[in-house]
């Protein structure tokens, strides 16, 4: 495990496959960690990591439980910062972290690909005020096993389309996972720009097209 | 250095500690225990004892508590700031009160206000919010700080190179409380020297080297989705009467009457006031006009 620090927060990097080339950064889902990656990453030509966001895994939770996705895209910038230019594989929450790491940091993300997940959905495509409710943001039930409960609120964020899909036509290159799951308003609107393109077939083929993604 | 003094600014009577989901915020208290309820909340970068000028104003018919916000004065830093936190630990604390409160915000802290009186309407009375109606469409723009109209991605690209170089940042100690007075005076022309030395005191402290501020350096370092027209649009939720009081002078800090008109014409039971000669700093320009205000819409 590396240790890398966000802010005032120690997190944990695991490398998951040794290996020379172009490194694979992995994100997770809300309530997993990097191990969730053990099986994927075998499946990569070069070295892999993966990251446990705060509050998950072997990182530390964030005092005062101030989750949101632009946060853990730090946590995720802090682990680009440790191991150079990569390509990112994001699920769930994970993939909307990788969609705005890439866009922000062209320059160090050739590409992701990005799965369902826990948290892909968010708190819808604009504030509804009608659930805009202290329930909302403290309504812990069911925490995540070994995380910090307070990453529900990961569920809960506003992800309004044309955000996401500023930061789709930022990025380089994004593959989005096809398949029987539910696609909330931010990634059919990054499906629907031209901005990303559809992954070919399973995670093995979707990693093998991600693989030819050139980094600069 | 021995604590300034300014006419007509009274110490809290007592001081207490508040656990709001672990962290632990400084609550300031003014008035019979027995009286009811008021509670106030300080804007960005301030801290609750910027109501010494008008909490003992209010003191004679309410037990008047000013809470000041995670990460500001001597409340504990978080590891990450966002707006609904600070909105859940108003909450908390009107949950710990045990009957219904009367609730005042200023700037951030009201609009604060008005998000917790959407969210808990059993435990708001009446609202009142202070020049709190957000920013102008285009965003602020303090003097010497250019608009930032680039895409979100750039912008985001910038705040996580800030990310990278802030970790385990401080603050540059200013030689004298002197010079924290004059850069604040900078953001705050309208503010007196005195005021600010007697407020900036209780926001800053005295280390090694100088004076250096106790808001955690990391807070405004949030970024996130957000359009103009969110705001406004929930305030049609409101059950309780709110007032919404600005200064009459132009501020920085001053929302714009046609925008904060347009946004206020959500809210179902509306009262205005005005208070001439004061710009964004409503309650420490004219605490005593903005008390007269509040009293006379304040029910018993």
């Amino acid at each position: 495990m590396i240790p890398i620090q966000h802010g005032r927060v120690s997190l944990a990097l695991h490398p998951l496959r040794e290996g020379a080339g172009r490194p694979l950064l992995c994100l997770h889902a809300v309530g997993g960690s990097a191990r969730d990656f053990r099986d994927a990453a075998q499946r990569w030509p070069g070295p892999a990591f993966g990251l446990d966001f705060s509050g998950h895994g072997d990182s530390q939770p964030l005092r005062g439980g101030g989750y949101f996705p632009e946060n853990l895209a730090g946590d995720a910038d802090a682990a680009l910062a440790r191991i150079g230019p990569a390509l990112l594989l994001g699920a769930g929450i994970g993939a909307y972290v990788a969609l705005l790491l890439a866009g922000a940091r062209p320059d160090a993300v050739a590409g992701a690909l990005l799965l369902p997940g826990a948290g892909l959905e968010g708190g819808g495509a604009a504030p509804d005020p009608a659930s805009n409710t202290l329930a909302r943001w403290t309504d812990f039930a069911a925490p995540p096993p070994g995380c910090d409960p307070a990453v529900r609120r990961l569920e809960r964020d506003i992800r309004p389309p044309e955000y996401a899909e500023a930061f789709a036509r930022a990025a380089r290159g994004l593959l989005l996972a096809e398949g029987d799951f539910p696609q909330p308003p931010w990634w059919q609107a990054i499906r629907s720009s031209g901005a990303a393109s559809p992954a070919p077939g399973d995670l093995e083929a979707g990693l093998a097209r991600l693989a030819t993604f050139p980094i600069r | 250095m021995t604590e300034p003094q300014h006419p007509g600014a009274v110490a809290p009577e007592r001081s207490r500690f508040f656990l709001s989901d672990g962290v632990r915020l400084r609550v300031d208290e003014w008035g019979d225990p027995s009286a009811p309820p008021l509670v106030l909340l300080h804007g960005a970068f301030d801290h609750g004892r910027g109501f010494d000028l008008l909490a003992p104003l209010l003191a004679s018919r309410f037990h008047v508590q000013a809470l000041t916000s995670r990460g500001h004065g001597d409340s504990e830093w978080v590891d990450s700031y966002a707006w609904w936190s600070d909105v859940c630990d108003v909450v908390n604390l009107l949950r710990s009160l045990g009957r219904p409160v009367q609730l005042v915000g200023h700037s951030r802290g009201g609009g604060q206000a008005t998000d917790a009186a959407l969210w808990a309407p059993e435990l708001v009375r009446q609202l009142v919010n202070i020049d709190g109606f957000g920013p102008p469409p285009e965003g602020f723009a303090p003097p010497g700080v250019p608009l930032d109209r680039r895409p979100p991605p750039p912008r985001f690209r910038d705040h996580l190179d800030r990310r990278r170089r802030s970790s385990g940042r401080s603050w540059r100690p200013y030689p004298s409380l002197e010079d924290l007075v004059e850069r604040r005076r900078e953001q705050n022309p309208r503010l007196s020297r005195e005021w600010l030395r007697y407020f900036l005191f209780h926001g800053a402290r005295e280390v090694e080297g100088g004076w250096i501020w106790k808001t955690d350096p990391e807070f405004a370092g949030g970024f996130g989705p957000w359009k103009p027209e969110w705001i406004g649009a929930s305030w049609k939720g409101l059950r309780m009467p709110m007032l919404a009081m600005v200064g009459t002078e132009p501020d920085t800090w001053r929302l714009d009457d046609a925008v904060a008109s347009e946004r206020l014409a959500n809210v179902p039971q509306l009262a205005r006031a005005a208070v001439p000669g004061a710009g964004h700093f409503v309650h420490m320009e004219r605490p005593r006009e903005t008390a007269d205000a509040l009293l006379g819409f304040l029910a018993p």
